[in-house]
């Protein structure tokens, strides 16, 4: 019931003003998003690639957190997109961000705030390297991101 | 008041409302201070936290039940600190700033144009607005009535009738708009009079004599208007209309010369870039034959540059080509510049001459002075040879003398003979007191050496 009213509040705000960097690339329904995101910086992971995030929302958001992952799209489509290397972003796009899960998540958060926390996690980070048992868990992961329990032990990324 | 009593609380307050302020459609801006974060809504009874963070009460208490943990432990969703109270109080302010926002009647599908303050709605609705969907005071119909078009008698506004002209199936509440739309009625034509049925009006308009029309040339400033019978009559004696014609074909021509002076502006712009280019060109091979100059007239092994630079030049040339009309200014500027070059190199040669001719003169003076010196020491030499023989001519002539007058003669000719093999100065010794003359020879001798 709030959902839809809350995410076209959003919308018709994002679409008015977007921090640098950020982009909508599919809004048509109000259960399924896309957003582009682009490190400003010139950290050398990260130049001049752009990365598609895809926000799916329950129909409890905001109170409830969104579901949120990267995803790829083939390098033959019109814009190519890939997952990002990151310590905390799994090859298969699902993000482990302590934001996400609903023991962080705040009803207050909005799909531009959650973009640019994504968005400052790549820009911090400088290892070049996917999480610990990174092939084990996406061979083996057929949950949803959200029933994952993540151990959010490291705080400096 | 703590939490538990914030939740015994009944949430939904409004639930007996029929505005769901949250769906409203909000016509002035607001600013995001007066919004609540998680609605993001202008705060509906908003209720405070410890931490001074407003919250609507709705939004709140969705919150806290949806927190899975233990409720005392429930945080504030902006500043995530830990909340044990919640206030009902917010100041007076914040509550009048959010029911002052302009809204839309939420029936304004139904045709309700009203925009009133928030806090109004309430009662716009409950009192005032006439296009509030009512339920149908039939009681075995489900249809939703206007609140102005209900009747007084609290009759079934959803009864189908038929109407009496067209044939359609109308509802009550409709009637009275197709009193005025049925399109079986008749009506009169505006212009002329006649009556017609309503849906022919539109053909009959289009034929009616007497609807007033636009002369055919109005287009090239005929002023005139009159009714559709005059008009023939007009139109042949208008003279726009027979200078028609002449004005399309002048429109025509227009157009297609404008077309060609579009096409002949890209042209120039083209040739002009073209231009441009040479010059750039030719300003840079300028630059690389000066570059070039200091070191050419010094020595003569520079041949080779004069025809690289005309290969270069030759290329221009062939980029030039492409751009016939500055051919001329290109080959002036070619000649000029090999004329340069020709200049340089005679100039060059000129200076070499003058420098070779001055070399041998000096030769010449040298050789010449050498050439002094030798035949003065010839000169020299041969004057002492002359001396050197006089001695001896005269000997011979005076011992050809003593021969002839005794045997002493021989025996000095002996002497002299030993004397020449041994030597001048020997020859001079043995006998230096009989030979006065050559004593002179002598001295005379030493004299020329001196």
């Amino acid at each position: 019931m709030f959902a839809g009213k809350r995410l076209s509040k959003e919308l018709l705000k994002m679409k008015e003003h977007l921090p640098p960097g950020i982009s909508i690339a599919k809004s048509e329904n109000l259960e399924e998003w896309q957003m582009d995101i682009r490190v400003l910086d010139e950290n050398p992971l990260y130049q001049n690639q752009v990365f598609r995030l895809k926000f799916t929302f329950g129909s409890k958001y905001p109170i409830e957190p969104p579901e949120v992952q990267f995803i790829e799209l083939p390098s033959t489509s019109e814009t190519p997109r890939s997952i990002p290397i990151h310590p905390h972003i799994y090859s298969n796009g699902i993000i482990c961000l302590d934001l996400l899960s609903s023991a962080g998540w705040s009803p207050v958060q909005t799909v531009e705030s959650v973009c640019m926390s994504i968005q400052s996690m790549l820009t911090a980070n400088t290892r070049d390297e996917r999480p610990p048992g990174d092939s084990e868990f996406v061979s083996y992961n057929r949950r949803r991101p959200r029933d994952i329990n993540f151990f959010y032990d490291d705080d400096n990324v | 008041m703590n939490i538990d009593d914030f939740l015994a609380m009944d949430p939904g307050c409004d639930r007996d409302e029929i505005v769901d302020l949250r769906s409203l459609d909000y016509v002035s801006n607001y600013d995001d201070h007066l919004m609540c974060a998680i609605c993001h809504c202008p705060y509906i009874r908003p209720v405070r936290l410890q931490c001074d963070h407003v919250f609507c009460q709705k939004c709140l208490n969705t919150a806290i039940t949806t927190f899975d943990t233990d409720r005392d432990e429930f945080k504030c969703p902006t500043c995530r600190t830990p909340t044990r109270g919640v206030y009902l109080t917010v100041p007076r302010f914040l509550i009048n700033m959010c029911d002052d926002i302009r809204v839309k009647c939420p029936f304004e599908v139904q045709g309700c144009k009203e925009i009133v303050p928030r806090g109004h709605i309430q009662s716009h609705v409950d009192k005032y607005c006439g296009h509030r969907l009512m339920d149908c005071p039939d009681v075995f119909c489900r249809k939703k009535t206007r609140k102005k078009d209900l009747s007084a008698e609290n009759k079934c506004m959803h009864e189908l009738h038929r109407c009496l002209r067209c044939d359609a199936e109308i509802m009550e509440q409709d009637y009275q708009h197709a009193k005025e739309l049925c399109p079986g009625l008749k009506t009169t034509c505006p212009d002329c009079e006649a009556t017609v049925f309503r849906k022919a009006l539109r053909e009959h308009i289009d034929a009616c004599p007497e609807a007033i029309h636009c002369c055919a040339a109005s287009k090239y400033g005929c002023p005139i208007k009159v009714k559709r019978v005059e008009l023939a009559v007009h139109e042949q004696t208008c003279p726009l209309i027979t200078i028609g014609p002449y004005f399309e074909a002048q429109n025509s021509r227009l157009d297609s010369l404008e077309l060609t002076i579009r096409h002949l502006q890209q042209r120039n712009e083209i040739f002009e870039d073209g231009l441009a280019n040479i010059r750039s060109n030719l300003v840079e091979s300028s630059c690389v034959i000066s570059g070039r100059n200091p070191d050419r007239p010094a020595e003569s092994g520079s041949q080779g540059s004069p025809s690289n630079s005309s290969q270069t030049v030759n290329e221009q040339f062939d980029s030039a080509n492409n751009f016939s009309s500055n051919a001329t200014t290109y080959l002036l500027a070619l000649h000029e510049s090999l004329r340069e070059e020709v200049g340089q190199l005679s100039h060059a040669i000129t200076d070499l001459d003058s420098r070779a001719s001055m070399a041998i003169m000096n030769e010449c003076l040298r050789l010449k002075e050498d050439m002094a010196h030798t035949n003065a020491a010839v000169g020299s030499i041969r004057m002492q040879v002359q001396w050197l023989m006089n001695p001896r001519i005269h000997q011979s002539q005076r011992t050809g003398v003593r021969t002839n007058g005794g045997n002493n003669g021989n025996e000095t000719r002996a002497g002299q003979l030993g004397s020449s093999v041994a030597g001048p100065s020997h020859a001079a010794g043995p006998s230096p007191g009989f030979f006065q003359p050559r004593r002179l020879s002598d001295s005379g001798r030493e004299g020329t050496k001196l």
